[in-house]
């Protein structure tokens, strides 16, 4: 996928795997990890990236404090989210959407569903 | 003022009664102490349990992704030999055999990934065991300050030095087969909100 370059955001080390390793499935071979919202900022600030994957529960900085502080900012206010989380409560997608998030899968996901969603996401 | 005989003999039983109630309930309390004090000591030998049950299934996890990993790596070096003998040989009886044999790799490759992607049950119980841990800090954070009004020694609660507790980021509902919002209903949600 040429420079594309993708960030997965995710305190659980087996779940960036999981995601580093369906991404790369995908064709996207271009990942960078993070461990929390505030680790992904200070890796975005050294490395241009083009699309966002989160999850929501962190610690330090959670998805939701992520993007809100993403969309605060000309460089990331439209740089496109997808929440990946275990929280499938309605209320919390709605916050999560009113937040800036693009999209959202509930995990346990399908590497079909994230495929799909990405694509969704960047066909806007 | 003088207080009648039989007046001063009923107050004299009513504080008679009384203070034997207040002993009767400071026996009780005396003797509650101690399973109280057990109580809040094993408290935290659940939650270190449900740490390690956490940090025993991720190290075993992460072995697994390691062993997936270097399957699915080997499947793909099969099927790329696999295909340029194909070439080489393409036309010959030989070569629908290995057609057949790259099919097989394929599927190994993917029954592969399909373990992985079942592996994401970790992330799930790691939060739910963290709820649960969770739960059980409150739980003996209300005994400690039970046995502290009930004059509970700080000796007898010596047991559990105060240590820094665990930074627990949880989703109180993460469940593995159950959404309270299916796909579908979140993909309707996104698509309004479009329009």
């Amino acid at each position: 996928m040429g420079d594309f370059k993708i960030i997965a955001v995710d305190d659980s080390p087996t779940m960036r795997r999981i995601i580093v390793n369906t991404l790369k499935r995908a064709g996207y071979d271009q990942v960078i990890e993070a461990t929390d919202g505030k680790d992904a900022l200070a890796k975005m600030k050294v490395d241009k990236v083009n699309f966002v994957i989160t999850d929501w529960n962190m610690p330090e900085m959670d998805g939701m404090a992520f993007v809100t502080a993403l969309r605060a900012t000309d460089e990331f206010k439209s740089l496109p989210v997808l929440m990946v989380t275990t929280r499938s409560v309605k209320e919390d997608i709605v916050e999560a959407m009113k937040a800036g998030v693009n999209n959202y899968i509930v995990k346990p996901f399908t590497p079909e569903t994230l495929k799909a969603k990405i694509d969704q996401v960047l066909a806007g | 003022m003088t207080l009648s005989k039989s007046l001063q003999d009923t107050i004299q039983k009513e504080i008679a009664s009384l203070t034997q109630s207040v002993n009767g309930l400071v026996e009780n309390l005396h003797r509650m102490k101690s399973p109280l004090v057990e109580s809040h000591d094993k408290v935290p030998q659940a939650t270190n349990q449900l740490d390690k049950i956490s940090q025993q299934t991720e190290a075993a996890t992460n072995r697994m992704l390691d062993v997936i990993e270097r399957i699915t790596q080997r499947e793909q070096q099969i099927i790329t030999g696999l295909q340029h003998i194909g070439e080489e040989i393409s036309g010959q009886p030989a070569a629908r055999k290995i057609d057949e044999l790259c099919e097989l790799a394929n599927t190994n490759m993917n029954e592969a990934y399909a373990v992985m992607d079942a592996l994401q049950f970790q992330d799930i119980t790691a939060q739910q065991m963290d709820h649960a841990a969770s739960l059980l800090e409150e739980i003996e954070t209300k005994l400690k300050n039970i046995l502290q009004t009930i004059g509970a020694d700080e000796a007898s609660l010596a047991g559990q030095p105060a240590t820094a507790k665990k930074v627990r980021t949880y989703d109180p509902h993460a469940d593995l087969f159950e959404r309270k919002t299916e796909q579908a209903v979140i993909d309707s949600l996104f698509d309004k909100s479009k329009k």
